[in-house]
């Protein structure tokens, strides 16, 4: 789970409560569903987020719901940003995969290192949430006074985003003493190399150009030119992405963020070309709010209390909404709330995620629980009930019963079984693969239990024998005859080792299970690599070929650093049906 | 009276007059020592015989003692090199002397540091002087090695030699001392009576057989007697694993509670495990990084078409007057992708949409216990595949109140009691909830599951148009908490100490 980390000590400053001691702070949090992880070097608190409410990645917006929750803050705050000076003009150049910009200018901001350590954080934060590791989204943040945009429209500068070739113009990146190329930067600068994924495909790189030149390539780095400081009195926010939505609303996080530090929020115009959109003309931030109808009766039964409208529309207010009583619906009793929703709200889809806003604000742990009062019927599938049954057997049969992860790797499964996938054997079949595994230990489904087994007693030599191993386990085999193209079988395999055992130990016990399942058995001989030619049969169940038994080869034992014989068998658990 | 064979061979041998040792009673009946103490006890407690002890100490010399004994001590062989070397005069080299003493290894210390001790001369600063007073015919501990030469586990009153040098050779490692408790029979006024009246010897059998059985023999016999308290040989059986037992259990317990068992495939299609779940094709748990795709095979045959086409609706524009999509990419070729599924909410897609069993009427209760896949690291906590208990109810007009109830009857048949509900955030319901509860042992508020009630954007898709709540938690948890274990790698899968599975307690 991602965290967020919070000074408790600016927590007190925004919410204006200073008597709040950690510990009541972290309860607190706890409620807004920010789980207490622990503390950094600096004494802020690691909170644990659900990446639900982006817009509490930050201490501002942690201390707006908290202000909420206290009842200090009611209804919605929506900022009234002065009208655009500045313009973003998106020209034709601008790669396909990432047309999308947006931007705002924030004014008289009093960053100190905290404030701005924060807005860093929150930056971070979105790029890894909403921003998909900044391939949907991805934020610059720019020192205004370092911008020249040429007064293209009268008096109204304007920055250009563009495409531009990989090896054109030269910019000094941030963390950089050197002009480099988008293509160097992706090459030579460690924060170019983590995201040159991104753009590496692309035929033309995005930039954005003042009158001076490039000073920023998104999604991978600003230049070092228009960089923030603690300096910085007007900033510069754009954003570029692969959806405007994505964008607008991260926008709109960051300016309520420093629009709570004091800054005074200024609109800017963004122009696209004529092209598909038909040069569409946009202007950001986006604070238009937007509602929900939300009927009554829904919040009663959902929350399973009942509610005086009033109380609706306090708890409504009480998590920053805003709530309106509407008499509605044609038999005119059906209540229903028009329900406002603030702009930097990114996960209300639903009116449903409103009646979850309702109950937090109302306390969920204070609702009094219930058993529901509807009968049905339990039982157990058909499936589970013959393992079960056969387990039973097995074990009573002086099996320990054995749980075995389903990935294995090659190696394992067929190798050191001395089999291979397209040997016209019992245990062999092509495999289900993993892509792109990880771990060389577990690169497909096993194909047969045996090997999970033999890998156990390799593990174990030094525990008391006799090791009797049985598990009913799950096999996968590539299938084109199954919809999702791989046949799932159990099996139930079995091995005894210990100094004495032999094939008849293993046929007496196969027998007996046999018997109890009132199946019939034979076991005409035949070869298998895995065991001693000559002392190996197929399991013939019903007179179908189900299974192979026999004393397992030396060559496998000795594989498996064993030195006791081990005999065994393996055979479709369907077998027994 | 009848006594058996042992006790009436004792009882002849032993005497009123005088107390006989326990080897002098064995010698004489020719039973084993052990036999014979065993059968003076119950002798003892029929009041036929008394038995007194006493501990003798024994001495013998140790293999280094028997050296000395022969070749002489070292301080004495060093003291008359030294003599011979005219060190009486004046101080000779020490080298000199030790050469010509024939000492060799570790006696050549033994000697220098007893050598001025028992006052046979002193060394200084690498030479030798000898006493020419000294006698080494008078030293006490060469005499009493010498008088004990030859002796083997004597009674230590039976020699003679001083306790003080006795404790002196013992200092030194040239005796050993052993004490042994002595056992002596002496027979009572009733064993005298017995004996006069006539004991017989009662026959004890060691097996029971089928002639002795048949034959009606078992009647006049007496079974000999076994050590029942003796440790038998070590039997390990068979057993259910752990887990399995546990998981088991949490199948008993929602059977009880109405639910009925679902079952599907391990590797299916993501539109199954993910997209039916309303989770955005971006999100990032199903990125490469987290779930394990398959290599081969890739895609699913068969979607339901007009569901697929609902699901990408509901992503897409969302549901409801009110609904909103996702401002996310959405791909039917990403969605027929195959992967080894990362929750068992794919069974509960499966069985919603109708495709498992047909339509399902509410109310209903449905769960599993099964297995899942997360690309996650193999730690102490994680595996990369575990069981995941999932469980869901479909009624009319479901409240949250409904959920806590439920879940508070499940968890407390476990044993945790008094659960939090922490709100919280799934893509596929709402309100959702993280389950926290206290650890039996520790008293730490742990997760112990993630719960909530399934959206609209899901449930419509599927063509349910009443309420399901659903919760889910991994097995391995649930047994972590209830048995303490500390290492899930020891206990689930090919790394498992069989040990430990044999160890560990049986619950119920």
């Amino acid at each position: 789970m991602p965290t967020v980390d919070i000074d408790p000590d600016e927590l007190r400053e925004l919410t204006g409560r200073e008597e709040k001691s950690d510990d009541e702070l972290k309860d607190d949090l706890f409620g807004l569903g920010l789980e207490y992880e622990g503390q950094t070097e600096d004494g802020a608190f690691e909170l644990e987020f659900a990446p639900d409410r982006l817009d509490r990645l930050s201490v501002e917006g942690v201390a707006r719901s908290m202000r909420y929750q206290y009842g200090d803050a009611r209804g919605i705050h929506v900022p009234s940003p002065n009208s655009p000076e500045w313009t973003i003009v998106v020209d034709d150049s601008v790669p396909e995969e990432r047309p999308y910009v947006t931007g705002a200018v924030i004014r008289d901001v009093d960053l100190d290192e905290e404030s701005l350590e924060s807005l860093i954080q929150l930056q971070e934060k979105l790029h890894a949430t909403m921003g998909r590791k900044r391939a949907k989204g991805a934020i610059g943040i720019h020192d205004l006074t370092m911008l020249k945009g040429s007064a293209a429209t009268e008096g109204n500068p304007t920055i250009e985003y563009v495409g531009v070739e990989p090896d054109g113009d030269r910019f000094v990146p941030l963390d950089s003493d050197a002009e480099m190329t988008p293509a160097e930067v992706l090459e030579d600068h460690q924060t170019g190399q983590t995201y040159a994924d991104l753009v590496s495909e692309y035929e033309r790189y995005p930039a954005i150009y003042d009158d001076l030149g490039l000073f920023s390539f998104p999604p991978v780095i600003n230049g070092r030119r228009t960089e923030v400081s603690t300096d910085s009195r007007d900033l510069f926010v754009e954003m570029t992405g692969t959806d405007q939505w994505t964008i607008d609303k991260m926008l709109n996080i960051v300016c309520y963020a420093l629009a709570a530090r004091g800054a005074t929020l200024e609109e800017v115009r963004v122009e696209y070309p004529n092209g598909e959109s038909g040069g569409r003309e946009l202007v950001r931030p986006d604070l238009s709010t937007k509602t929900k109808s939300v009927s009554h009766d829904r919040i009663e039964t959902i929350l399973g209390i009942d509610l005086d409208p009033d109380e609706v529309i306090d708890l409504a207010e009480r998590s920053g909404l805003e709530a309106e009583k509407r008499e509605g619906g044609a038999d005119g009793d059906d209540l229903v709330y028009v329900v406002t929703i603030p702009p930097y709200r990114v996960d209300v889809l639903h009116p449903l995620d409103v009646i979850d806003d309702l109950g937090r604000a109302y306390g969920f742990n204070d609702l009094e629980p219930k058993y529901p009062d509807v009968g049905t019927v339990g039982g157990r599938h058909e499936r589970s009930r013959l393992e079960d049954s056969v387990r039973t057997q097995l074990v009573g049969l002086g099996f320990e019963d054995l749980l075995n992860f389903h990935m294995i790797s090659e190696a394992e499964n067929f190798d050191r079984l001395e089999i291979a996938p397209d040997d016209e054997v019992y245990g062999a079949g092509e495999p289900p693969a993993i892509k792109g595994p990880y771990s060389e230990d577990y690169t497909m489904l096993r194909t047969w239990v045996t090997p999970s087994l033999l890998m156990v007693l390799e593990r174990n030599t030094h525990r008391a024998y006799p090791q009797n191993l049985a598990e009913i386990g799950f096999t996968a085999a590539v299938d084109d005859s199954e919809n999702t193209g791989v046949a799932e079988r159990r099996r139930v395999g079995a091995v005894l080792a210990s100094h004495e055992a032999g094939y008849e130990d293993a046929k007496a016990r196969l027998q007996a299970l046999c018997r109890r399942f009132d199946v019939d058995l034979e076991t005409p001989p035949t070869d298998h690599p895995t065991f001693i030619s000559g002392r190996t049969a197929s399991v013939m169940i019903d007179g179908e070929a189900v299974g192979v038994i026999g004393e397992v080869h030396p060559k496998v034992l000795v594989e498996h650093d064993l030195e006791v014989p081990v005999a065994g068998f393996e055979f479709d658990l369907e077998a027994l049906r | 009276m009848q006594l058996k064979e042992s006790q009436v061979a004792v009882l002849e041998a032993a005497s009123a007059d005088e107390a006989t040792s326990v080897d002098a009673l064995a010698g004489a009946t020719d039973l084993p020592p052990e036999t014979v103490t065993g059968a003076a006890f119950e002798l003892e407690e029929e009041g036929l015989v008394a038995i007194e002890e006493r501990v003798d100490e024994t001495i013998s010399l140790t293999d280094e003692g028997t050296t000395y004994a022969d070749e002489r001590l070292p301080e004495v062989r060093l003291y008359e090199a030294a003599l011979e070397a005219g060190a009486d005069d004046a101080p000779v080299s020490m080298g000199q002397v030790i050469g010509a003493s024939g000492l060799e290894g570790p006696q050549v210390d033994i000697a220098l540091s007893n050598y001025a001790r028992k006052g046979y001369g002193s060394i200084d600063s690498g030479e030798i002087t000898a006493d020419p007073d000294a006698d080494p015919s008078a030293d006490a501990e060469a005499n009493a090695l010498e008088a004990l030469s030859g002796v083997d586990d004597a009674p230590v009153d039976s020699v003679d030699v001083d306790a003080e040098t006795l404790e002196e050779l013992d200092r030194r490692g040239l005796l050993e001392r052993t004490e042994s408790t002595v056992r002596e029979v002496t027979l009572s006024e009733l064993g005298v009576t017995e004996l006069m009246a006539g004991v017989e010897t009662a026959e004890t059998v060691g097996q029971v057989t089928p002639e002795l059985l048949t034959s009606g023999e078992w009647e006049g016999v007496e079974f000999a007697e076994y050590n029942v308290e003796a440790d038998a040989e070590r039997f390990e059986g068979g057993r259910v694993h752990i887990l399995r037992q546990t998981a088991d259990r949490v199948k008993d317990v929602l059977v009880g509670m109405g639910f009925q068992e679902m079952e599907g495939p391990h590797v299916d299609a993501d539109f199954w495990i993910n997209d039916c779940l309303f989770m955005p094709q971006d999100h990032p748990a199903r990125t490469h990084w987290d779930r394990f795709a398959l290599e081969e095979p890739t895609h699913i045959d068969d979607l339901p078409e007009d569901l697929v086409e609902r699901v990408e609706r509901a992503h897409r524009e969302g549901v409801g007057d009110d609904g909103e999509g996702y401002h996310s990419p959405w791909d039917e070729d990403f969605a027929r992708a195959l992967a080894l599924r990362g929750h068992t909410t794919s069974l509960s897609t499966r069985y919603l949409s109708g495709e498992e069993i047909g339509e399902i009427e509410p109310p209903a209760r449905f769960f599993s216990v099964e297995k899942v896949y997360r690309n996650d690291t193999l730690d102490p906590t994680h595996l990369l595949e575990f069981f995941q208990i999932e469980g869901w109810v479909m009624a009319e007009d479901l409240s949250v109140r409904d959920l806590m109830g439920t879940f508070e009857e499940f968890y407390a048949q476990f044993g945790i009691t008094d659960i939090e509900f922490k709100p919280h955030y799934n893509p596929y319901t709402e309100p959702s909830f993280e389950l926290f509860g206290t650890h039996p042992t520790t008293g730490e508020l742990v997760e112990i599951g993630n719960s909530g009630i399934f959206r609209e954007e899901m449930l419509e898709p599927l063509g349910v148009e009443c309420d399901v709540m659903a919760w889910g938690l991994a097995l391995e948890r649930l047994l972590m908490l209830m048995y303490g274990f500390e290492d899930i790698r020891d206990i689930h899968g090919t790394l498992c100490d069989l040990e430990l599975l044999r160890e560990t307690e049986v619950t119920y």
